[in-house]
Order: structure tokens, then sequence, then C-alpha cells
């Protein structure tokens, strides 16, 4: 009986079989060109990079294992430590206010007014710009002569070091970055509004909800999932900001403004030190990792609780 | 009292609206004045930047900034290096991308999903940890300071696989099925069929990349070291670092290489909001 059923179903899944075999081929056949690309310069560089991390190379000799001596260094490197103090501080500051100012600007855009065109282009403007035409604006616009001092010397305000001062710097930096990323953020708010079914602030509407009452109690709970998503991407991003900081101070005025996506460049591609460049590097991947992973899982249970 | 409160809630909704508007366009103007700030500095002859107030506009305008920058810097040459490195990036994205993205989609191989998983994994990596690796790679490809550095590295893309993926999975199978019965193999699927009816994504793709290599900064940085093969934001940064007292001559800069991207802008806005929100799938 067994022999039966062989005999009866051999030709077809002959067939069959050679039929999957061809689609795999051609499978293989579509994604090799793109993995090819991946895994030479993703996946290979992930572990080539923690190699390095233990060594000592700077391009020129031949690298030394030193094992985990470039993290023993950083920590006790007080240029790592004012930098990595920065990024915090820039983090904790950048980030708040942009999410606090684009939602604010998405749910006023959410309704029908004049003029919403010109809005959204207006906003969209400085995030297609490339970063390097925007320093150069901000560094004219917050020169000691430059077009804000100008404004407040109007008002008569005393002239203000935007980019010199050690304690004003950082923030300016901060301040540009915000400018530059708001309409981002905006338009994923905004998606995320328009999902919101109408039926529900109208019916608290009619129960007598007022708009902020609407606001706290029926969208922030309803997009607290792309509030959150928003605040570890923007967390994510600014731990590599780069280009502001390199073309509008260098890091200074002495080591003010020095990031750590900054000094990462720094120590790998200008002391040439690429051991500690790429263990600084390796230690950022590991928060960024572990803020990610925080997010897919939190992610994965709000939308269980959305069932 | 039923009166009352339509009124009331009318009322409320003008007052809102109000507020919003003027907050709305408080902020627009923020975003805007940077740039019409750089336009007026740029038309003003040199001498007349610093002698004069910020609000002070130069009339008849002065291009001779404009026409100084071509002296400076070979402008026309970044930009044919960008455009060149641009279109090809752009072009190689989306095939390789569509063809994995179809692949992962309709396909079906050993390891697929395990493979897929992969892709999704390697979305986590920030750039700036293959900074320094991957310059190694480059070194020993002998690619630095060629354009190879910056075509290789972005002609592949994860995320294009799986933006693609994601768009065949949702396109129905029928038209596939009967030209699989037709005996057409997956390629002549793939270019016949599926090609033909993604436009509007392989479109929203494509901004995306070009955009990505026009404004990229930080990895031509690292890779190029000769003058003559700069990019244009590597041009521009230079430029900067030469003449950085020059505002009217910097300004010019800033505006004529920012001018394509603005153009391309105007030109194909839906596709760049589409692309704006596909950032929001990334993380």
């Amino acid at each position: 009986m067994v022999n039966d059923r062989k005999k009866t179903e051999l030709p077809a899944s002959n067939y069959s079989k050679l039929n999957r075999r061809r689609e795999a081929i051609w499978g293989y056949l579509f994604i090799s060109p793109n993995f090819l690309i991946i895994l030479a310069f993703t996946v290979i560089p992930v572990f080539l990079s923690l190699y390095i991390s233990l060594t000592d190379w700077n391009i020129l000799g031949t690298p030394n294992f030193i094992w985990i001596d470039n993290y023993k260094a950083i920590f006790s490197d007080p240029l790592a430590k004012e930098t990595f103090f920065n990024t915090i501080y820039f983090t904790v500051l950048s980030v708040p206010i942009n999410v606090f100012l684009t939602l604010i600007l998405a749910v006023f855009l959410n309704q029908k007014i004049r003029g919403i065109t010109f809005f959204r282009t207006a906003y969209y403007l400085p995030v297609i710009s490339a970063s390097v035409a925007v320093s150069l604006m901000f560094m004219w616009i917050l020169a000691n002569n430059g077009l804000l001092n100008q404004m407040l010397g109007s008002l008569g305000v005393e002239p203000i070091r935007w980019l010199t001062s050690p304690k004003i710097a950082l923030n300016s930096v901060i301040g540009v970055t915000i400018w530059k990323g708001l309409g981002l953020n905006m338009i994923i708010f905004l998606a995320a509004l328009q999902d919101i079914p109408q039926e529900l602030t109208e019916a608290a509407a009619i129960d007598g909800a007022n708009r902020i009452q609407q606001f706290f109690k029926i969208t922030v709970p309803l997009i607290s999932p792309v509030i959150f998503f928003v605040t570890i991407t923007g967390v994510i991003g600014s731990f590599q900001s780069f280009d502001l900081v390199y073309n509008m101070t260098k890091g200074g005025p002495g080591h003010a403004t020095s990031v750590i996506g900054y000094y990462i460049w720094k120590q790998a591609f200008d002391y040439m030190n690429m051991g500690y460049g790429a263990a600084l590097a390796y230690i950022v991947f590991a928060v960024i990792l572990i803020l990610t992973l925080v997010q897919w899982v939190i992610r994965k249970r709000w939308v269980y609780s959305e069932d | 009292m039923s009166n009352k409160k339509p009124n009331n809630n009318s009322f409320q909704m003008q007052v809102f609206k109000t507020i919003s508007i003027t907050i709305l366009a408080f902020g627009a103007i923020t975003m805007i004045i940077p740039f019409i700030w750089s336009v007026i500095t740029s038309l003003k002859s040199a001498e007349n930047i610093f002698a004069h107030s910020a609000f002070w506009i130069q009339f008849p305008p002065d291009f001779s900034a404009y026409k100084q920058i071509w002296e400076r810097i070979p402008l026309l040459k970044y930009a044919g290096n960008t455009l060149k490195v641009a279109s090809i990036v752009t072009i190689g994205q989306l095939i390789t991308s569509s063809l994995a993205g179809y692949a992962f989609a309709r396909l079906k191989f050993p390891g697929r999903d395990k493979l897929f998983f992969v892709y999704i994994a390697t979305m986590m990596v920030p750039g700036m940890v293959l900074l320094i690796p991957n310059f190694i790679v480059m070194k020993n490809l002998g690619a630095i300071n060629t354009h190879w550095a910056l075509i290789l590295a972005s002609v592949g893309s994860a995320f294009g696989t799986f933006l693609m993926r994601q768009f065949f999975l949702t396109f129905p199978s029928e038209l596939e099925d009967a030209a699989k019965l037709d005996g057409c193999n997956p390629f002549m699927i793939y270019w016949h069929i599926l090609l033909p009816n993604s436009k509007p994504i392989l479109t929203t793709l494509g901004l995306m990349a070009f955009q990505g290599i026009w404004n990229d900064f930080q990895w031509p940085l690292i890779v190029l070291n000769s003058a003559s093969k700069r990019t244009l934001q590597l041009g521009l940064s230079y430029l900067m670092s030469e003449y950085y007292t020059d505002w009217g001559l910097l300004m010019a800069g800033s505006v004529l290489t920012l001018l394509p991207i603005i153009l391309l802008f105007f030109a194909v806005q839906k596709y760049f909001v589409q692309s704006f929100k596909f950032t929001g799938l990334k993380g």
C-alpha cells in the first residue's frame, strides 16, 4: 500500500520538486546583488568593527591585539567624559522639544484652515535641505553681527556670541538641529492623527469635552506608540549628529560642542586612532541596540493591547 | 440651552483656529527667513554686507557673488560628480531592492525568512558604527578617493528591500498566477507585471536614495581626498573653510547647492511627503 501511494505520487512530486528548485534558484539570484552589498558593507563590518575596537590600529602600522584596553582608556579619558556629557545634554534638550513642538504643529495642521499647503511646504524645506548649506546659513545668522544679533539689537539686547561662547554654542547647535528636524516628525504625527477615527473626538465633543480635554484624553493615548517611536528615533539620531557640529563649530569653542558623533570621527579620521574610535562607536552601538529592542518590545505590546 | 451649545462650540473652534494659524504662521516664517536672508545676502556687494544693517536690501541686486563662485571652486565639476554618483546609486538601489523585495515577498526558497530577519536586523545598525570598518573595506578594495566608495556602499539597501517586499505583499496575485500558467518565469513576471505597477513606490524610493546621496556629507568627507573628486556638499564645506568671512560668496554657494533639491521638491512634492512617512517606518 505504501508502495502504491509512492508510485502514483512520484511523478507529480518530482515535477513540483523541479519547479520548487527552479523557484529557489530564481529567489537566490534575485536577492544576491542586494544581499552581497548588505553582507559586505553592513554585516561583515559590524564584526570587523568589534575586532578593530580590540586593537591599537592607526592605519599605518600593523594592528596589535590589545583586548579591552581601548574601552578602559575611554573611561579615563576626560574628553570622552565631556563628550558623553555633551551628547546627553544635546539629547535631553533637543528630543523633548522636538517631540513637543512637532506634536502641537501636527494638531494645528490637522484641521481645515486656509494656507495649509503653504504651512506644510514651509516646514518641509529645512528637512530636504543639505546640512552643509544649513550650517552656512546659520553661521551667518548667528554671527556676531548677523541677523539674530541685529534683530535683538533693535530691541536693545547686547550682541550674544551664539557660536563662540562655550556656554551658549551647544545650545545654538541644538536650536539649529531642532529647526531642521521639525517638518519630519510633524508629518509622522500628522499621519497618525489622521488615522484617529473622527467619531471618537466628535463623541467627546458632544459629551462636552473641550479641545484640551479631547487632546489629553483621546489624542495622546491613541498616538502614544507614535510619540514613543519618534522619541526613540530622535535619541538614536541625536547620538549620531555630526554634520552641523563639524561645519558650524568643529566641536568648539574648546570642546563645548564636541558630541559623540563628532568625537568618533575626530579620533578615527583626524587622529587616525581607528581602534579607539571603533571602541567609542561600539559603546554607542550597544546603547542604541538596547533602545531599539526596548522600542520593539513595547511597540509589540501596544499592538496587542489595541486588539 | 440646546441652541447655546453648538454656538459655544463654534466659538471655541474659532478661537482654536485663530491660535493655530497664528502659531503656524510664526513657525513658518521662522522656517523660511533663513532661506530668504541667504538669498538677500548673496545679492549684496561684498562691501555692503557689513556696511549696512541686516535689514537693508540692495537694489538693484548685485550678482557678482554668483559670478565669482565659479572661479573660486569648480562648481560644475562638483555638480557633475554628485549627479553621477546619485544617479548610479538611485538606479542601482531601485533594481537591487525591487528584485530582492520581490523574491522575499513572492518566491519560496530555503532560508528565506531567516535571511529576511537578517535584513531587518541590519536596519538597526547605526551608520556611525559602519564608518570605520567600511573605510577599511574600501581601502582594501582600492576604492578610497574614488566614487566607487560612495556608490558601492549605497547601491544595495535593506530598507529599500523591506519597503518593496511590503508593497509586493499587498499586490494581488491573480495576474501573476495567470502569467505563471502562460509559462512566464519569475523574471518575466517581475519585469512585465510587477515593475510597471509599482511606479509610485519606485519613485518615492528613488527620491529617497537620490536626496540621500545629494545631501550626504560625512561619508564623502571620509573617503574622498582629492579636490577633483569632491561632491557638492564637500565642495561647499571646503569653500567655507577657505573663504569663511565672505558671506556673499558662501550664501551664493548655499543657494546654488540647495536649488536643485528644492526645485525637485516642488516638482514632485507628493512623493517627498510619502518619503517622510516612510522614514517613520525605518526604526
